[in-house]
């Protein structure tokens, strides 16, 4: 009973300080839940929106053939909705010198003789050429003009938009397929509750070090757990509510609908948060001051987004990597979200996640009480 | 306006000494964009592995010579690695459902009859769709294998390959490698550590009581702020210039004006600092202050092109990006470095990056004075 009261104690007395702290509110609060969700949105567009990344790039469209193969091709691309922006008007040459500037981002080339390569039945060739000093626009339009002129046919004037792509072997995709806004929700909705927590817990610690509120705490008589307790319940108010405002804002701003119930995903969410809470607790142990905190924060993200699968599986990772891959407990946090969110398994059949992610929890409070408890008086100061 | 001059001057020496007797400060400055080009190395090695054995099933409905092929293709493709050969479609998709495969290939009864008799035939595949990276490396490799086997085959029995082949050319010449997103990075770097500059030149001098001091000291705040400013911009070039090594000796081919590429950062940095200085008038602790940092940092990644260019962006993130300064730094940076244009080419990027500056830096200076 006095370890709960305790820890509610210390659970109101951050909330008290948490409130006298505009700047604390408007990073936990507003900023990092907002900041992010609504990159996210601004980059990728909402869940239901579906826009084609190369509509609106500029592509000059150059006709050395003047045929009827070549201006069907030109009402092909036009009709395609993937470039909206062809430029007619330029030379060969002088497309290829605008690349490079931004005024231009390709140039689609339809040499002399394509019109009879078709009608002898042969392969007709059209040159590509791509500013590929801008990543990714290079194989993003070369795959959209691919699959927009693999089944072109001279002989007609309106092109089967419905068999798009669809040469010799269609290949059909079934199951789910998520909107870049729902896959990258899940990232968010991991990273802004480690940045968040991860700080609080860590950084919070630090600065009571500092300022010699930390010595008093240790002096007064609650014990090291209530006060272990007490801040990780003030931090779970928290990521609860920053995970109400990622949600809210992705559902009700950019239309997405996770695929899984609500209590799950707030429990989901709360396990990414306290595992970091955890390891907060174990970074604060080992006495290090607020701009080391810092540090840490920034590499245990980038760490994060290098070794969680959040840029690249984790699965197809190799050696070190691979290795690193395998400990970060958050990696099998973000397999959660992503199996839960995405998905819609239950959280309980996630046995083999979710049980290590619970471990490395326990593991990280306890050894960071140990080490608290073991060094409580070098640690006030 | 010598006595500006001076006293900058006497600021930048000043901010140089301070952190060169601060080991810990200069080994950051130093190290960290050396640990993450490390971490970048690694993520860029894990994307051109060449095999990833990402775990698929195969449901072989036709056992005709062509689905025989292409399962032959398929078991030898250094992206997919075959697991199960299973009889029906239903276990093949139970299998991705729970996790054990990637993804399933299904091919259809009737599949090399009517690829014989029509030239077209069908495959289905379900991928794991929660994955960021596998479903499109299973969908490159299976459309790959369909291909190989159209050419087999083609030869063979007269099926026409495709109708249209787009043929791509590069304007820069350089070999499609993980290197791609070297400038951005370089950008970033450029970014973290004017950032952090900005923590070290300020705040934390208002944390130790030497701010106050240096303010009434006979040095006016623009004197001030420019002082710091051009150490930011030495320091910067010591980044760049360990950068310019790392990439160099992994192989990235600088085809422009190296002077440009320390130009751009230059204004990179200058951008970055003076939104700092406006951001430090209002928050004054300084590990508050890193951290808006880097959360502000983080998904900028996405706005400014470092990861992919901004212009493969929805509609409203691309105006996002146009309006970030950061955008077209990174832009110049990557058109010297790979496509080895002149300062006629960047000269719009650069002077976006100036204006940003001119315009944000007298603003943190009548901030800074307001709440002084």
């Amino acid at each position: 009973m006095k370890f709960l009261s305790d820890a509610l104690a210390v659970a109101s007395n951050e909330f008290r300080q948490f409130r006298r702290n505009r700047t604390a509110i408007l990073i936990s609060l507003v900023v990092l839940p907002l900041f992010f969700t609504a990159s996210l949105g601004a980059g990728r567009g909402g869940a239901g929106t579906h826009f084609s990344p190369t509509a609106e790039i500029p592509v000059a469209f150059v006709d050395n053939d003047y045929t009827i193969a070549s201006s069907r091709l030109l009402e092909a691309l036009v009709g395609s909705g993937d470039f909206n922006h062809l430029i007619l008007g330029y030379r060969e040459e002088n497309a290829i010198a605008a690349l490079g500037t931004g005024r231009i981002y390709a140039a689609i080339v339809v040499p002399k003789g394509f019109q009879q390569d078709l009608n002898n039945n042969q392969t007709g060739q059209i040159v590509l050429y791509t500013d590929d000093g801008e990543p990714g626009v290079s194989d993003q339009i070369s795959s959209t003009l691919g699959s927009v002129v693999q089944d072109f046919n001279p002989g007609v004037d309106v092109q089967n938009q419905a068999n798009r792509g669809f040469s010799q072997i269609e290949i059909i995709q079934k199951g789910a397929i998520f909107s870049g806004f729902n896959i990258g929700l899940v990232i968010v909705l991991g990273v802004v509750q480690i940045f968040a927590t991860f700080y609080e817990i860590a950084g919070g610690m630090s600065r009571e070090r500092e300022e010699g509120t930390f010595a008093r705490l240790l002096a007064s008589p609650t014990g090291l757990g209530p006060i272990m307790f007490g801040k990780t319940l003030f931090d779970l108010v928290l990521a609860t509510l920053r995970t109400l405002i990622v949600l809210g804002t992705a559902m009700f701003f950019y239309g997405a609908r996770p695929n899984t119930d609500f209590g799950t995903l707030i429990a989901v969410s709360l396990l990414i948060a306290l595992v970091t809470m955890g390891f907060g607790f174990l970074v604060s142990a080992l006495r290090v001051g607020a701009r080391a905190v810092v540090i840490v924060e920034f590499f245990l993200v980038l760490f994060l987004f290098a070794f969680s699968g959040l840029v690249i599986d984790k699965e197809l990772l190799r050696g070190l990597s691979r290795t690193i891959s395998t400990l970060l407990p958050w990696a099998y946090g973000f397999e959660l979200l992503r199996r839960t969110v995405l998905i819609g398994r239950p959280l309980l059949a996630l046995t083999y996640d979710l049980e290590y992610v619970i471990l490395a929890t326990a593991l990280f409070y306890g050894v960071s009480y140990l080490l608290f408890a073991r060094t409580r008086e070098r640690l006030a100061f | 306006m010598n006595h500006l001059v001076g006293d900058s001057v006497a600021i930048a020496y000043k901010e140089i000494k301070q952190l060169s007797r601060d080991p810990v400060s200069l080994v950051l400055t130093f190290m960290f964009p050396i640990l993450l080009i490390g971490i970048f190395i690694t993520i860029a090695g894990a994307f051109s592995a060449p095999s990833y054995n990402i775990p698929v099933a195969v449901a072989d409905l036709d056992s005709s010579p062509a689905s025989k092929v292409l399962v032959d293709k398929m078991t030898t493709s250094p992206i997919v690695r075959v697991t199960e050969l299973l009889p029906t479609e239903e276990q093949a998709l139970l299998r991705v459902e729970s996790g054990d495969v990637m993804g399933a290939v299904t091919i259809p009864q009737g599949f090399g009859e009517s690829l014989l008799a029509t030239g077209h035939a069908y495959i289905v595949i379900q991928t794991d769709n929660s994955k960021i990276t596998a479903p499109m490396l299973i969908q490159i490799s299976v459309n790959r294998d369909a291909q190989d086997l159209i050419t087999t085959f083609g030869e063979q029995f007269g099926i026409k390959s495709a109708a249209v082949n787009v043929i791509v050319r590069p304007i820069s010449g350089r070999p499609a490698t993980g290197d791609t997103i070297l400038p951005g990075f370089l950008g970033m770097i450029t970014i973290l550590g004017a950032f952090d500059d900005i923590v070290n030149a300020i705040t934390r001098e208002r944390e130790r009581g030497t701010f106050p001091r240096l303010l009434l000291s006979p040095a006016n705040i623009f004197s001030i702020y420019s002082g710091k400013m051009v150490a930011t911009v030495i320091l910067t070039a010591l980044r760049t210039t360990l950068m310019i090594l790392i990439f160099t000796l992994m192989g990235l081919v600088v085809r422009g004006n190296i002077l440009l590429i320390y130009f751009a950062t230059t204004l990179i940095a200058m951008f970055t600092m003076s939104l700092g200085l406006v951001m430090s008038s209002r928050i004054r602790a300084a590990s508050t202050l890193t951290i808006l940092e880097i959360a502000v940092t983080f998904p900028m990644f996405q706005l400014t092109g470092i990861f992919e260019s901004p212009e493969l962006l929805a509609p409203g993130g691309r105006a996002i990006a146009r309006l970030l300064p950061w955008t077209y730094g990174n832009e110049a940076l990557r058109r010297v470095i790979y496509l080895g244009l002149g300062l006629d080419a960047i000269a719009g990027d650069l002077l976006v990056l100036l204006i940003s500056s001119l315009v944000m830096l007298p603003i943190a200076t009548a901030l800074s004075k307001r709440t002084m």
